[in-house]
């Protein structure tokens, strides 16, 4: 085929999705973004930025919601490592049918994810209940609607992510490397650190990347189990947008949710151990 | 270390976190009292009866299904020829395509559904219901790119330059030598973009309205106004449909490793 024949070929192919992205998803978002810098009179402002900066309580929000995807990332890594090592050892088919229950979380009504953690956590949930059959407590826990019952949501939700990046990186590391550093007389925990981590890392840092982001951006979780007590950047922006009808500090939110996310997925990426 | 115990029960509970809440809804879904308690008290089946009685769930199921089926089958249109251009050929400007195109998945639901919003009002009055259905194209687009190129990666290309220096047209050769061989991925990019579509709240939130809405949408306001055990009964019946859903397309396609 022609050169000229190809590249037509590729214009038709990319041409339909191409355009369609470019209507319905980036000129809404540069709408936004324009929006955002716009003042009242029309001229160019960051007056609509500096109330929103300024304000405490969205600064409180913003840094509960990357506090508690400090705390989510790391709990994943913790549990997901060891879960991912042992799933990858398994035989094929064990490996398909525990991998088919670990992706079930990602896979299920959001409500439904979410709806299950009020019944455990809530006022006369199973938590409570026990500790109230062990006598260990009188009144009821207030565990909904606190940092910790968003914590745990989002943990359960994002988690099996991390169970799949690792999953895939652990599966390209031949069996023999492990053998290999075992043999010359490497502990197992030894082994374990340098020898599996270095050689996942890239998959553990897309796995840290996709739960970070993932918690800063989620919206039904914080919505349930934080409600309008524990504010998140989403829940806030939804709240601004659609309760409170301030569309401009809304805008704002958006527009560093945005900034915020591409700065993770960038500089995240960048991480590299040092002996690699 | 390959067959720690510990390593093993770490395994099993993190099962038991990930897994065991569904178990707990489905008990709860059959208690008789109103008050959502756990352990439940007694044993009814009126919950379910209820959910099938809320008109709204009846149609917000349907709106749920139909913007679902139709932004899946336009983001495949639309994503498989852009996937099979990535995977086929080198061009300048590639990694903007793909750039472009696996960006819905990147930038946070919420922003888009608002902005869609923004815009839909200050261009024109687009129907809700149209809305929705543009707005989850544009999110289901990553998924059947991403999935349909994973699947066309492992067809040797070189069956395709056979069937076209015999004489088949670049296009025929797709649709009677390619798809065939990737419908298997395909078939994956539609389960879990309509799973993707049926489930979405973030983008739906802000496209909805008076008298349209998704069913997770509508889900999420009836629980505002009631905390009874029918929203239970109605998760159960999603689980379960999914918990199928996701056995049997694992068993045939694999489907966890397209996640």
């Amino acid at each position: 085929m022609s050169q000229i024949n190809i590249r037509r070929t590729l214009l038709l192919l990319l041409f339909p999705g191409g355009v369609f992205l470019c209507f319905f998803f980036l000129a809404p978002l540069l709408f936004v973004l324009v929006e955002s810098f716009t003042g009242l009179d029309g001229g160019v402002t960051l007056q609509r930025y500096i109330s929103v900066l300024k304000d405490p309580q969205f600064r409180q929000v913003y840094f509960r919601t990357l506090k508690i995807g400090l705390i989510v990332t790391p709990l994943a890594v913790l549990i997901s490592y060891p879960s991912a090592y042992v799933i990858n050892n398994l035989s094929v088919g064990r490996k398909s049918a525990l991998m088919s229950l670990v992706i079930l979380p990602l896979m299920t009504s959001p409500v439904a994810r979410t709806f299950a953690w009020i019944i455990i956590l809530g006022r006369f949930g199973l938590i409570n209940q026990s500790l109230r059959a062990l006598r260990l407590i009188d009144e009821p826990l207030r565990i909904m609607y606190t940092e910790g019952a968003i914590v745990i949501g989002l943990l359960q939700l994002f988690m099996p992510l991390m169970v799949l990046t690792l999953v895939s990186a652990l599966e390209n590391i031949p069996d023999e490397v492990e053998e290999a550093a075992l043999s010359l007389g490497s502990g197992r925990v030894g082994c374990f650190f340098r020898v599996i981590v270095p050689l996942s890392f890239d998959g553990l840092i897309m796995g840290v990347t996709l739960v970070f982001t993932g918690c800063i951006t989620a919206y039904v979780t914080p919505a349930i189990l934080g409600g309008s007590r524990v504010l998140t950047l989403s829940t806030l922006m939804r709240q601004q947008a659609l309760v409170l009808m301030n569309w401009e500090a809304a805008t704002v939110i958006a527009v560093v949710m945005i900034a915020t996310t591409l700065v993770l997925y960038n500089s995240l990426r960048l991480i590299r151990p040092k002996n690699l | 270390m390959k067959k720690s115990k510990a390593l093993v029960l770490i395994l099993i509970l993190m099962l038991v976190f990930l897994l065991g809440p569904f178990l707990v809804i489905i008990l709860s879904s059959f208690g008789s009292e109103a008050l959502m308690k756990f352990p439940p008290k007694g044993f009814s089946l009126k919950w379910y009866d209820k959910v099938f009685n809320i008109k709204m769930f009846r149609t917000t199921f349907w709106i749920s299904l139909k913007v679902g089926l139709l932004a899946t089958g336009t983001a495949l249109l639309l994503g498989i020829p852009v996937a099979y251009t990535v995977v086929r050929f080198r061009f300048p400007g590639k990694s903007v395509i793909e750039l472009l195109f696996s960006s819905p998945a990147i930038v946070p639901g919420l922003v888009i559904g608002f902005s869609l919003l923004r815009f839909f009002i200050y261009v024109s009055n687009i129907p809700i219901i149209v809305g929705l259905y543009l707005g989850h194209t544009a999110i289901l687009l990553p998924y059947t790119v991403r999935v349909v190129s994973a699947s066309l990666r492992n067809f040797d290309p070189a069956v395709e330059d056979a069937a076209i220096s015999l004489g088949s047209s670049r296009l025929f050769s797709f649709l009677s030598v390619i798809l065939p061989n990737i419908r298997g991925g395909v078939v994956a990019a539609f389960i879990l973009a309509f799973i993707t579509s049926f489930n979405n709240i973030p983008v739906s939130l802000f496209l909805t309205g008076p008298g349209v809405a998704t069913l997770p949408i509508q889900m999420l306001v009836y629980m505002e106004y009631y905390f009874d055990p029918t929203i239970a009964a109605l998760s159960s019946i999603l689980i379960v449909i999914t918990v199928f859903i996701v056995q049997t397309a694992e068993k045939l396609l694999g489907i966890s490793q397209y996640v």
